[in-house]
């Protein structure tokens, strides 16, 4: 029975000896992190750093890691974009009031720590990687950024998910929009002040008419389901390049501008014919030569009108699957 | 559409006999109105002949069940009802969230017409009521057109916009909704206003205000017009072209509608209270400081006046947009509400509403859709545009403005096409109106004219423009080829025009969307009604106060048809409840049934497509239901969970786990085995369901209808469930046994199952 008690007490110093061993490694080691912390929000690690920090066991704290080539020889122009949306994350997290030693952000270079690319097997950068405190990383610890965007609020929701460590992320304000446009407007009034004396051209309906009929044509064309959606500019295949999307609920970038030059040339002839035949004023032909011109402008503006039409409509008869009708071209 | 071109040879060869007299051209344009309401009434109605007069798709139920309560229980109780079968637990104040002005509408229809005894069902009214005001949408669009350009204009825009698929679309028979009167409310309100700005009484100010009036009540695009015509004056103001006119006008509509529109229970104090009706008091103010420094001019005339009064309006413009952005700031002024500000800022809806960013009808519009919906029109308005930004006057300016500012808003929007519709019919009026008068014109010092185009001439009705075809000799207009050839040009491209209308209203718009029709490989038509099936086995088989629950979709159906109280529908004004159904769709059968009981649910309502192959389906409308949901509750259910791990929304044996066990999932592939080839097939995504065969513990199957399409099931109460089954046989307790086991040397005494007394228990004999 007293051989038992003994055991069991050295059972028990032991444990807590190696317990109270591993705490102080973990007190010193989350001591060391908070310390470079201090210094950068992003720790860089190499090997040796990552192999202490990250993947050895007495850990309870979170680390998140981006895996990532900076170096201009690497060429990784997304990796530059990334890391600073990565970099605003960390610094709101490091001043925020929700920090806390459980959530640590890392940095690994390729080119500092091309065996930790291999141990993961990593083979693409940039990657962001979560390892818990307990447990290995799963296949949802790291971000897809296909899906998320790479925007810190989607890093930083994305860390919630995983952590439970809300971070805000504060985004300096971003003045450019701001001071584009004062300088545009002192611009505009420069300009305004500079021809004082001569503001006719702000009475040129001409002008506002093109601008006018310009608005209409890129919101016709669906120039806002571009900005809106960002499609490609078109489509390359094997059969070399597409430039219609076949479907009716897409277009590409370069449809849109084909189509908005259809509907000007459209509108282009019947302005012509219209002139030709006197203008809604009613000039009048004074010249036999100035008949021969406008019988001529009239034609060109019929053979616009229905020309073009016809390649609207046919363009439109592509996209719409069972659509009957076209005019001159199938 | 046909009638309308009819319309043309008939009138042609009266023009001889009446020699162009006044009275002949109001006959023409009589005729001309008749017929393309008559062509609008008619092109409207495939739906209700190919299936029957029959209400269509979401909202209109809703409008539809109003209103039946309206003309049954009066309209005071309307303006009071509580409708405690829609938002369980929390009921709807229906009266004071709706605008009123359509059931107002059909309401006095069916009162007067039961006043001269015409026994006519409220149904039938609100069926008819929306290609009747098309022709009335026609005549007002004519209206506005004469008064901006001429009359021969306005005979061709009202006869665009009685068949254009972009104003049908919203307005087919059946498809009973605030749009369907609100256009004609719309353009007979700017009618006014331009009649008003030309005249500058206040007679025509009032009546702009009553139309105004009119169209709050009937839909909430009011808000369109609030802020279009103080941008009009604003405008004006800018060009120099202030007048008294204007100033009249302008101030006795603001505050005759300011004062009208607050009458209605559900605009109540926003006029004055939010951002987006601030522009109207903004110029207001600011009119009024124009006014008195033009008047303070208007006493010294001579000297530096001109200069103090630029000044000083600057000075007020300023002054008026820093009150309004100071009271903004001090929360007296509500900000832009979400629907409004995502016009302008076009990722804000996606990223903070994801529930206005899941209706299709919010999406961005794409060149196809303008060309569907507008047709030629799309690209003959520049032209109508151009001309009257060249001819510019007070009036002109006004649809100028509103082109440009529709056109942008239907840019962001498909569903706002219909904003643009009316605008582009008027300017594509113009448009045509003036080559096909050029064209004419000339025509008729050369010969006898081709009846068609003789009635365009007169329709233009312009005398004074004949003056100099005498001067003009035969061969110095377009050649004499060119013109018939112009000519008929332009009635190939109008043609081409009414027989794509007529296609795309009955192919496009005419579906009632609750009753679904098929066509074989021989052109044979299957109807499937399995909606109506569905919702009238709910009214005919479940308890009185059942709850159902369904996605929002399908509440006002559930409401209207099977009459039974539901926990979300389509109107979303309750982001959280529709994220808790979400939620409860999105979570596995335990989740979902602790979500369920909380929320009292008797009944799950699912749509399945996969055997018909309908896209349309709950399924794949599932991944908006986690956004929502995961909006509301990041921390139960999280969208990248319903993907695979490469991104992929997949319903097959690939699909992730989470996607595989959650209650949608399970409701709509129980026991399905329909769909051809391999049976359980999902012909809508074309995929065999990964999880198959399953058991459900907490639901019950009640009914699927003939085609799979709609799924009610019944949640079980809490002892129904998780309680084994004891065949019958076994069912009886072995009494014999206890006794058997005792041997003839244990047994006492003779009494057999002698009563044992053990205090605090009741006797049992057995």
């Amino acid at each position: 029975m007293k051989l038992i008690l003994l055991l069991l007490l050295c059972i028990t110093l032991t444990y807590t000896n190696t317990n109270a061993q591993s705490r102080a490694k973990l007190d010193d080691k989350i001591q060391h992190l908070t310390d470079f912390t201090a210094k950068t929000s992003i720790i860089p690690l190499n090997v040796n750093r990552f192999k202490e920090y990250v993947k050895s066991p007495p850990r309870d704290y979170s680390f998140i890691v981006m895996f990532t080539a900076m170096a201009p020889s690497r060429r990784c122009a997304i990796c530059q974009h990334v890391f600073d949306e990565y970099l605003l994350v960390a610094n709101s997290f490091r001043y925020s009031q929700s920090y806390t030693n459980k959530l640590f952000f890392g940095m690994v270079d390729f080119d500092d720590g091309s065996d930790i690319f291999q141990m993961l097997r990593l083979n693409t950068a940039p990657v962001i990687m979560h390892f818990p405190a307990k447990g290995k990383p799963k296949p949802a610890d790291s971000m897809d950024f296909e899906r998320a965007g790479i925007h810190a609020e989607a890093i930083a929701k994305w860390i919630n998910d995983r952590t439970d460590v809300q971070i805000k992320v504060f985004r300096p304000p971003n003045y450019s929009g701001a001071v584009a446009f004062t300088l545009l407007a002192v611009l505009v009034a420069s300009f305004f002040y500079m021809r004082r004396n001569n503001l006719e051209f702000l009475y040129n309906k001409q002008m506002w008419a093109v601008a006018a009929l310009f608005f209409c044509f890129a919101m016709v064309s669906g120039q806002m389901w571009n900005q809106i959606r960002g499609p490609p500019f078109y489509h390359r295949t094997k059969n070399g390049p597409v430039y219609i999307n076949s479907g009716s609920h897409g277009q590409f970038v370069l449809e849109s501008y084909i189509v908005a030059a259809l509907n000007a040339a459209v509108v282009v002839g019947m302005i012509l014919m219209i002139e030709a035949s006197g203008g809604v004023k009613g000039t009048e032909v004074k010249t036999a030569q100035e008949g021969k011109k406008r019988r001529f402008q009239s034609a060109v503006g019929l053979l616009l009108v229905c020309v073009f039409f016809s390649l609207l409509l046919s363009v439109f008869r592509s996209k719409t699957q069972g659509y009957p009708y076209s005019f001159l071209f199938k | 559409m046909p009638a309308t071109i009819a319309a043309k040879p008939v009138n042609g060869p009266d023009q001889g006999i009446f020699h162009n007299t006044a009275g002949f051209s109001t006959l023409i344009t009589v005729t001309v109105l008749t017929l393309a309401w008559l062509a609008g009434f008619a092109s409207r109605l495939f739906a209700v002949i190919r299936f029957e007069s029959i209400i269509h798709e979401f909202d209109p139920w809703f409008n539809y069940r109003s209103t039946a309560y309206m003309v049954e229980h009066g309209f005071y109780n309307f303006l009071n009802w509580f409708d405690e079968r829609a938002w369980y637990p929390l009921g709807r104040i229906v009266g004071g969230t709706v605008y009123p002005g359509l059931m107002l509408t059909s309401g006095t229809i069916h009162w007067f017409l039961h006043a001269l005894n015409i026994p006519i069902h409220i149904r039938d009214i609100c069926v008819f009521l929306a290609p009747v005001f098309s022709g009335l949408t026609a005549i007002a669009t004519y209206l506005l057109t004469s008064e901006l350009w001429s009359r021969g204009a306005g005979l061709f825009a009202a006869c665009f916009i009685a068949i254009v698929p972009g104003y049908s679309s919203r307005s087919v028979a059946g498809s009973y909704d605030n749009e369907g009167i609100a256009i004609f409310a719309l353009q007979f309100t700017y009618y006014l206003w331009l009649k008003s700005v030309k005249s500058g009484s206040v007679f025509w100010s009032v009546c702009t205000a009553l139309s105004y009036f009119y169209m709050v009540s009937a839909w909430g695009g009011y808000v369109f017009i609030i802020n279009l015509i103080p941008l009009h004056v604003f405008v004006l103001l800018i060009m120099g072209r202030f007048s008294q006119r204007l100033f009249v006008s302008y101030t006795v509509f603001y505050i005759i509608g300011l004062v009208f529109s607050m009458q209605i229970p559900f605009v109540g104090f926003q006029p004055i209270r939010t951002s987006e009706h601030m522009a109207a008091s903004g110029v207001f103010a600011l009119l009024m400081a124009v006014g008195a420094l033009k008047y303070l001019h208007s006493l010294n005339p001579k000297g530096e006046w001109k200069q103090l009064l630029i000044l000083g309006t600057i000075v007020a413009a300023g002054a008026v947009f820093l009150a309004v952005v100071a009271l903004t700031y001090m929360g007296i002024i509500a900000p832009w509400s979400g629907r409004f500000y995502s016009l302008w800022d076009t990722g804000y809806a996606k990223i903070h509403i994801p529930i206005i960013a899941s209706v299709s009808e919010h999406q961005p519009t794409t060149w196809s859709s303008f060309f569907f919906d507008l047709h030629v029109l799309v690209c003959t308005f520049p032209v109508g545009l151009w001309y009257c930004i060249k001819n510019i006057n007070d009036e002109r300016v006004f649809v100028a403005l509103y082109a440009l500012s529709a056109v942008y808003f239907a840019g962001v929007m498909v569903r706002l096409m219909l904003t643009l519709t009316p605008v582009v019919c008027v300017l594509a009026g113009i448009a045509f109106s003036i080559i096909l008068e050029l064209v004419l014109k000339e025509e008729d010092t050369t010969q006898a004219p081709i009846e068609t185009e003789e009635v365009k001439n007169d329709k233009s009705g312009k005398a004074k423009k004949r003056v100099q075809e005498t001067v003009q000799a035969q061969d110095q207009g377009p050649g004499l080829y060119a013109r018939p050839g112009t000519v008929i040009a332009f009635m190939i491209l109008l043609m081409l025009f009414s027989v794509h209308c007529t296609w795309a209203t009955s192919n496009a718009y005419s579906s009632p969307s609750i009753v679904l029709a098929s066509y074989g490989n021989d052109g044979s038509r299957r109807i499937l009604d399995d909606f109506r099936e569905a919702y009238g086995w709910l009214s005919q088989n479940t308890a009185e106060d059942a709850r159902i629950m369904s996605w929002w979709d399908y509440g006002y159906q559930i409401a209207g048809m099977g009459n039974r109280t539901t926990l979300v529908d389509n109107n979303t004004w309750n982001n959280s409840h529709i994220a808790l159904v979400g939620k409860a769709m999105a979570s596995n059968e335990t989740a979902a049934y602790e979500i369920m009981s909380m929320l009292d649910v008797d009944y799950v309502l699912v749509i399945f497509g996969g055997a018909i192959g309908y896209s349309g389906d709950d399924i794949n409308k599932f991944i908006w239901m986690v956004r929502i949901a995961e909006g509301e509750h990041p921390k139960d259910i999280h969208e990248a969970d319903y993907f695979t791990e490469r991104g992929e929304y997949r319903i097959d044996a690939e699909g992730s786990k989470t996607m595989l066990n959650c209650l949608m999932y399970k409701l709509s592939y129980y026991r399905y085995d329909s769909g051809g080839s391999p049976p359980g097939y999902d012909r809508t995504r074309n995929a065999l369901p990964g999880n198959r065969g399953f058991k459900l513990t907490y639901l019950e199957e009640s009914y699927t209808t003939e085609h799979w399409l709609v799924r009610i099931y019944r949640v079980k109460k809490r002892d129904e469930f998780n309680r084994p089954r004891v065949p019958l046989a076994k069912r009886t307790i072995p009494t014999s046994n206890s006794i058997s086991k005792k041997t003839s040397k244990r047994r006492k005494g003779l009494l057999k199952n002698k009563p044992t007394v053990v205090k605090g228990k009741k006797m049992r004999l057995e």
